[in-house]
């Protein structure tokens, strides 16, 4: 089952259900007993405690309610210098926020979203739907029937999660507040560098500005 | 009029965290008259530059002025059991909600990125070209920086005393020229030297080439310490 599980994981090109896993193994094996999927979990468990041991870069990783093989975190840097990409893959501030607002209210609709922004997220969410994060799920019942948005398990992938029940959990604005220096250091963090520096003051030149005048 | 479109700009409730946080004030007890009125401030400067997506600022204005008035009733409202209304709570409780998503996005970001350190074969991965818009990489500071500078650059510029219609005095693609030869002799510039003396059509314009510049990779913004100015220089931020 091991051979059969790192064969899979492998060479699939995205996640591979322990359910699909199962029946491949039943067909080919026309034995009866079919393996369960617990056997794949604890297959799973065996495969990676073995890799680890073998001092192999390689693991089972459980994405969007499936398993794939992925490398480890330690040999992150030569993969990044052989790809040449860029360190960080980063969504742009607007658009995280809308996948965050979607991501924990799904299925929802573009009218909440905006409410929790307070911006249009029209761009956002277009945007979103065409890097396959977000998909349609159908329409409210609610008056015009608004279009419903929610994540998609490429998501999930992204985002290293199984399902959603493995998003970290919304926490509480006071929480949030209650932090040590919320004031000064939290919405410092939250404002992605905004100003904070106090009083209008004329602008002071610098000497190494003056110079250029 | 010149239309500068900022699909990504930050919106009403970030100002509003922002003017909040600079004063360090409790978010449940914010005094509504000095807040509205920074506000306003911001939203008339960002009217005269004609950013794209003003119209969500105008909704959060209406509705701090609408608070302010209500705030000045001299029989503050009752609800249905004869509690006092404040009529602020449905703002904070609306920045509230923000913060708590924006600390999500934020916690995800990292999730992201956490997991982007770990590799596949295949499409598993995000196509990376589509992925990092240059535009926001460029600029190291946020749009209310770079407002704020302009903001005072134009406070200190002195008033044009008739208002005659002038057909465009100045032109982006004119002003743009004017930038790229003082770069050409001096590496960096101050926005501020950049418009010394000038007339607020000439800063405005020259403010608008310099964000039409930036988003097509010709220079890049710097801010300087206090974030109440900017430089400019020629070419792209190393390593960002």
């Amino acid at each position: 089952m091991e051979m059969v599980l790192e064969a899979l994981a492998f060479a699939a090109e995205t996640p591979v259900s322990a359910a699909q896993i199962c029946s491949v193994y039943a067909e080919v094996a026309t034995s009866d007993d079919i393996p369960t999927e617990e056997a794949v979990q604890e297959a799973v468990e065996l495969l990676n405690a073995s890799f680890e041991q073998q001092g192999r870069a390689l693991r089972i990783q459980k994405w969007a309610g499936g398993l794939r093989m992925a490398t480890t975190e330690t040999v992150a840097p030569f993969l990044e210098t052989f790809f040449r990409r860029e360190r960080a893959r980063r969504l742009t501030r607007p658009l995280m926020e809308t996948l965050a607002i979607i991501a924990y209210r799904q299925p929802t609709t573009k009218v909440e979203v905006d409410a929790v922004r307070g911006v249009d997220s029209g761009y956002a969410i277009r945007k979103l739907l065409s890097l396959d994060l977000l998909s349609i799920t159908g329409r409210a019942e609610v008056a015009g029937r608004p279009i419903l948005y929610r994540t998609t398990d490429r998501f999930l992938e992204e985002f290293g999660l199984n399902d959603l029940e493995g998003l970290p959990n919304l926490r509480q604005a006071e929480e949030l507040l209650g932090e040590a220096n919320f004031d000064q250091e939290r919405l410092r963090l939250l404002m992605a560098n905004g100003i904070d520096h106090g009083d209008q003051k004329p602008v002071e030149r610098t000497s190494d500005e003056d110079t250029t005048t | 009029m010149y239309r500068v479109e900022l699909e990504d700009f930050e919106g009403p409730l970030d100002l509003l965290l922002l003017l909040i946080n600079r004063r360090e004030i409790d978010i449940f007890d914010i005094p509504i008259a000095q807040i509205t009125n920074e506000y306003l401030e911001y939203v008339q400067l960002m009217e005269s530059i004609n950013l794209d997506g003003v119209a969500d600022y105008i909704y959060f204005a209406a509705l701090l002025i609408s608070i302010k008035a209500r705030m000045l009733l001299p029989q503050p409202e009752m609800d249905a059991e004869d509690d006092e209304i404040d009529p602020r709570q449905q703002l904070v409780d609306q920045l509230l909600e923000y913060i708590r998503y924006k600390d999500a996005a934020e916690t995800l970001n990292q999730q992201l990125e956490q997991r982007s350190r770990l590799f596949t074969r295949g499409k598993a991965s995000m196509p990376p070209e589509v992925e990092t818009p240059e535009k926001e990489v460029l600029v190291k500071a946020t749009v209310f920086e770079l407002m704020n500078a302009l903001r005072l650059v134009l406070e200190d510029a002195p008033d044009e005393e008739t208002i005659t219609i002038v057909p465009q005095q100045y032109s982006i693609e004119d002003q743009s020229e004017h930038i790229r030869r003082i770069l050409f002799t001096k590496k960096r510039i101050s926005f501020h030297d950049l418009v010394r003396g000038q007339t607020r059509s000439f800063i405005v314009v020259t403010f608008l080439a310099i964000l039409e510049m930036a988003y097509g990779h010709e220079i890049c913004i710097l801010n300087t310490f206090d974030g109440n100015a900017f430089m400019i220089e020629q070419g792209v931020i190393a390593g960002v």
